[in-house]
């Protein structure tokens, strides 16, 4: 069997099935739902970070983008939900064109023009002279739409996108190429890649998956402000939990997200007055201890990691 | 409506010149991303704020005390946090992830202390010890209301924190080119690896700019409840966002870069919130960004952050 | 054996009693509820949080709260969780009360944003919603019956008193040029949109020479009070937060600007917190709203204003969360719960529903006449405009000014 059938057989399809199942045994679904949402976030930015080096900070404007995409061709086209998602899809695509110049920029400087970004397109939405097209700061509220259960289907097939994705990169000679430009730019550049191109790529994947991930939000909630789409948590968690995981493998980020995710909500349905304090501890325990992430305490021993 | 846009502008700009100045020296000397250091400033405000309320100090006092408090503070933090940080293998990213984290820690421990509703200090009690010193030195007493400068009446608090973010960013270059340290510091600053082969103690320097720049944030947040309204344990972030837009607009490692930085972002805002007030917020990102892409070095900058 | 006997014969007597009567009453009421303790809505979220708490605690103090299903007191539970300020974390928990701790009785947190994630997610599980603070527009249509708003009017009908006062009250003070500074969120934003319009309908002799939002992040007001000045205002009217509104008074002091009108909303929201911020003095003459943190009415339901303000002081001595208009609408979301659970035959939420409502128009707390629109909407609880004034001994008195029914005194205007 080949090493991406594999991957999907044994890593991608159980997580879906799943997630597709919880919900029968488990009657929180809008904890599953975040679980899915931050799934999808946390391997998008793994696109981006693992496999070029790139800390997208400001990852939730493509997320705001997304949103904001659905829901203004349901406000004023009346589209039906499945085609709305086509147009999250692309209000996220086209932030990303616009911002394709700033991975001229390298590290830091990278990731804080992105957080600039991203803020930018908040106050640029939440402007109450664009009330008319995207209600401002009043926000957004769309009838007729509401149906929680389809939008979760949505999302898990959001999911299962942005898996693939990520089992593309580890397989193909693109993901191989993208990892040698992170390595080294100029190698990879003298070894043939057209790196500005590869990364470009990597880039704009990774905007339109956050971009439904926001589309498919904005169906599950129907009532959002500008501040909950583009709050810079989603940023940050999806950031912290593929770290945490371990990036440029299939299995880090989804080990970060379940692992994480989950000690964050425990944390939050058992001792809520101290939720932030121990969070932010565990984070900076996490970058100073286990800055590779979980996977590379599996590595360090030989054993390869899909 | 414009002259006093622009000078309002100018006094705005140079006290964002003391915000941002610890965190370019963080950042041009160590290459880490401080994103705690708005709550730095926090922490420097509240320290002004509890001076004031317990024992009456005037706020123009509690600079130094925040000064030493916060130096003496960041010495510790830097040797706990960063050389670990720097041993890893992407440190510049990874330095994002960890002061978020140690920014929600002081701002969970902060909102503990001292409770989530907006404290400040009376306007006119800034600088009233001065005031009242000078008085009777020279038997003028100098009132405390807004002060005329070129027939605009500004509030004096403006002038103060102007006049304390001049000396501030003299102070900095002073140290950085008047004194050995200072100038073992820009030789880390510039070239970290080769400072390091020269048989420079790399820790020591950055250590110490470590502390004077989370001082100097504290210094930033004595001036806080005057120049931002009131103070709150979550008025960090805010503060941290528009200290990079500075920093990164004026350039790094050079505190006069910093002031430009400051007065371009001052300026540039107040004309903006004059003649399109809703959009005010969204200038000092967009300011950011544009200044990334055409001169990526910053306005005063000769090194190139290109990838 | 005899234990396990007698174990069946409580069986059997229970099963009996329960077929006799319609329900067993439950050993407690669970009621969930969100609070930020960090974050951008911290400050307006604790004391909501903290008046409800009193409420909650003085009730069990007296063994719970009667239901007359149960015809019984029965002790509350509450179900707590901080959701920081982060709408994503705000969803899951909302979430949790209802899925998993199968709460009650289901209560927002405070504040049109962190209220917005709760309406989907109670309208899909058919929860009501009890909505203490969330004035947001959008939460109340024709198709969602699953919410309504305790203890302050939806944002449109806020300003109502003011506009009327300067349109109808103004023409006759001089008030001809009118200059409007808001900041632009869903809260203040709607208000300065709604006085705008009230205004510009009654077709008074007046002008808007100025009308400019501001981002609710906005710290300093020096220019922008300039040049409110330079457009020489006979009145200002500034719709922001607590923190605008000492942000702009503030920096009014301090640049030695006077208004000879102004407005603002927080001073009679936030008193205390205003006071402490902005000084005595920075109030003086300041219009504002008058809300029941300075309004005495007549409870005939609860405590009166001044013992709440004691048992408040007395429970929270600390002083940490300052006591003001939310702490009021926390408490007051408690009382209109106590009401409608003493007539409600079960926990059921469409009866949790069909009492609320029928408080509407009949519940008079402290926080005024509780009154519902058809979707849920407070229109009751109405804030007149007031205006501070010295008082004996330096400290201010907050007037009440328009509507005439209300007033206790003339506007001070032009401010001396």
């Amino acid at each position: 069997m080949p090493r991406y059938a594999k991957h999907i057989l044994f890593i991608v399809a159980p997580l879906v099935a799943a997630f597709a199942i919880l919900p029968f045994a488990y009657n929180n679904q809008l904890l599953l739902f975040n679980f899915v949402l931050f799934l999808t976030l946390a391997q998008g930015v793994n696109v981006i970070y693992g496999f070029t080096g790139y800390l997208p900070f400001g990852y939730v404007g493509f997320f705001g983008a997304g949103a904001y995409g659905f829901s203004l061709l349901i406000l004023h086209l009346h589209a039906p939900p499945l085609a709305a998602m086509g147009g999250a899809a692309v209000a996220a695509l086209a932030i990303a064109l616009l911002l394709t110049p700033l991975l001229r920029l390298s590290g830091a400087y990278f990731s804080i023009a992105n957080l600039a970004a991203a803020l930018a397109l908040m106050q640029f939405i939440s402007n109450p002279n664009l009330e008319a097209i995207t209600r401002g700061p009043y926000g957004v509220s769309m009838t007729g739409v509401f149906n929680p259960r389809l939008a979760y289907t949505m999302a898990l097939i959001v999911m299962a996108g942005a898996m693939l994705v990520a089992v593309w990169l580890r397989n193909s000679r693109f993901g191989l190429a993208l990892q040698a430009v992170r390595e080294d730019p100029v190698s990879a550049a003298q070894a043939g890649v057209d790196v500005p191109r590869a990364r470009a790529y990597a880039w704009l994947i990774s905007a339109v998956i956050a971009g439904l991930a926001g589309g498919v939000f904005a169906w599950y909630v129907t009532v959002f402000y500008p501040e909950n789409v583009f709050s810079s948590d989603y940023s940050i968690f999806a950031v912290v939990f593929a770290l945490f995981g371990g990036v440029s493998t299939i299995l880090g980020p989804i080990v970060g997200v379940l692992i994480l995710y989950g000690v964050y909500n425990f944390i939050g349905f058992s001792t809520p007055q101290y939720f932030q304090l121990i969070y932010g501890a565990l984070i900076m325990a996490l970058v100073l201890f286990l800055p590779q992430g979980l996977i590379s305490l599996v590595k360090r021993r030989g054993i390869d990691v899909p | 409506m414009l002259t006093y846009s622009l000078l309002a502008g100018l006094l705005f700009g140079l006290y964002f010149s003391l915000v941002g100045l610890g965190l370019n020296l963080v950042f041009g000397v160590m290459r880490i991303v401080n994103l705690a250091h708005g709550d730095f400033l926090m922490l420097g405000a509240y320290c002004a704020f509890w001076l004031y309320t317990l024992f009456g100090v005037d706020p123009v006092f509690a600079i130094p005390v925040a000064f030493v408090l916060f130096g003496l503070v960041g010495l510790p933090l830097y040797y706990l946090l960063v050389p670990r940080l720097l041993a890893a293998r992407d440190p510049e990213m990874l330095s994002i992830i960890l002061f978020f984290g140690l920014s929600q820690v002081i701002e969970a421990l902060a909102t503990i202390a001292f409770g989530t509703s907006e404290q400040s200090i009376p306007g006119g009690d800034l600088g009233r010890a001065l005031r009242e010193g000078w008085g009777r030195l020279t038997g003028h007493e100098i009132e405390s209301g807004p002060v005329e400068i070129f027939g605009q009446s500004f509030p004096s608090a403006w002038i103060i924190s102007g006049v304390a973010s001049l000396i501030a960013v003299a102070l900095v270059y002073l140290y950085l080119y008047r004194t050995r340290t200072g100038y073992l510091t820009r030789a880390v600053m510039s070239r970290r690896d080769e400072a390091l082969a020269t048989g420079i103690d790399v820790n020591r320097v950055s250590a110490i700019a470590f502390g004077i720049g989370i001082a100097l944030a504290a210094v930033g947040g004595v001036f806080a409840p005057f120049m931002l309204g009131s103070i709150t344990p979550a008025m960090g972030v805010d503060s941290t966002v528009v200290s990079f837009a500075v920093i990164v607009m004026g350039s790094l490692g050079n505190p006069l870069g910093t002031v430009l930085g400051g007065l371009v972002y001052g300026v540039s805002y107040m004309l903006v919130q004059s003649y399109l007030s809703s959009w005010a917020n969204l200038l000092p990102y967009l300011l950011l960004i544009a200044i990334l892409l055409v001169r990526p070095s910053g306005l005063l900058g000769k090194r190139v952050r290109l990838a | 054996m005899k234990r396990s006997v007698l174990a069946l014969a409580t069986l059997a007597s229970t099963a009996l009693a329960t077929s006799v009567f319609a329900a067993e009453a439950p050993a407690e009421i669970k009621i969930g509820h969100l609070y930020a303790s960090a974050g951008r809505f911290a400050s307006i979220s604790m004391p909501v949080d903290y008046g409800f708490k009193l409420w909650a605690d003085q009730k069990n103090a007296e063994g719970g709260v009667f239901v007359k299903g149960f015809n019984k007191k029965i002790p509350i539970k509450l179900v707590e969780y901080d959701d920081q300020s982060n709408t994503a974390t705000a969803q899951t928990l909302y979430n949790q009360l209802i899925t998993q701790d199968k709460v009650d009785v289901l209560i927002a947190d405070s504040g049109s944003v962190l209220t917005s994630v709760a309406v989907p997610i109670a309208r899909d599980n058919k929860m009501f919603l009890i909505d203490p603070t969330g004035t947001g527009a959008a939460f109340f249509s024709k198709d969602n019956p699953w919410i309504a708003l305790m203890a302050d009017p939806v944002s449109t009908i806020w300003p109502k008193p003011v506009a009327d006062w300067v349109s109808q009250e103004g023409p006759k003070l001089g008030i001809k040029k009118v200059a409007i500074l808001y900041a632009t969120n869903e809260f203040t934003g709607t208000q300065a949109n709604a006085a705008r319009k009230f205004i510009k309908d009654s077709g008074a002799p007046i002008d808007i020479v100025f009308d400019q939002g501001v981002p609710t992040e906005t710290t300093n007001y020096t220019v922008l009070i300039n040049n409110i000045k330079a457009s020489n205002p006979d009145m200002v009217l500034h719709f922001g937060y607590a923190a605008n509104d000492i942000a702009f008074l503030r920096n009014m002091a301090d640049a030695g600007v006077k208004f000879k009108g102004l407005f603002c909303i927080y001073p009679g929201i936030e008193t205390e917190l205003l006071e402490k911020n902005v000084g005595d003095k920075g109030l003086q003459y300041v219009m504002t709203y008058v809300t029941s943190a300075a309004l005495q009415y007549k409870p005939e339901f609860g405590m009166s204003l001044p013992e709440f303000r004691d048992a408040w002081k007395k429970k929270f001595p600390d002083n940490k969360v300052e006591f003001g208009f939310n702490s009021i609408a926390g408490y007051t979301t408690g009382l209109v719960l106590e009401k409608a659970l003493g007539e409600m035959a079960s926990l059921d939420q469409t009866e949790l529903r069909r009492a609320v409502f029928a408080q509407s128009g009949k519940l008079k707390t402290l926080d005024g006449t509780f009154a519902l629109d058809e979707l849920g909407g407070q229109i009751g609880e109405l804030t007149p405009l007031g205006q501070f004034v010295p008082g004996e001994g330096g400290h201010l008195k907050l007037n009440a000014l328009y509507p005439p029914d209300s007033a206790t005194a003339k506007a001070v205007y032009p401010r001396p």
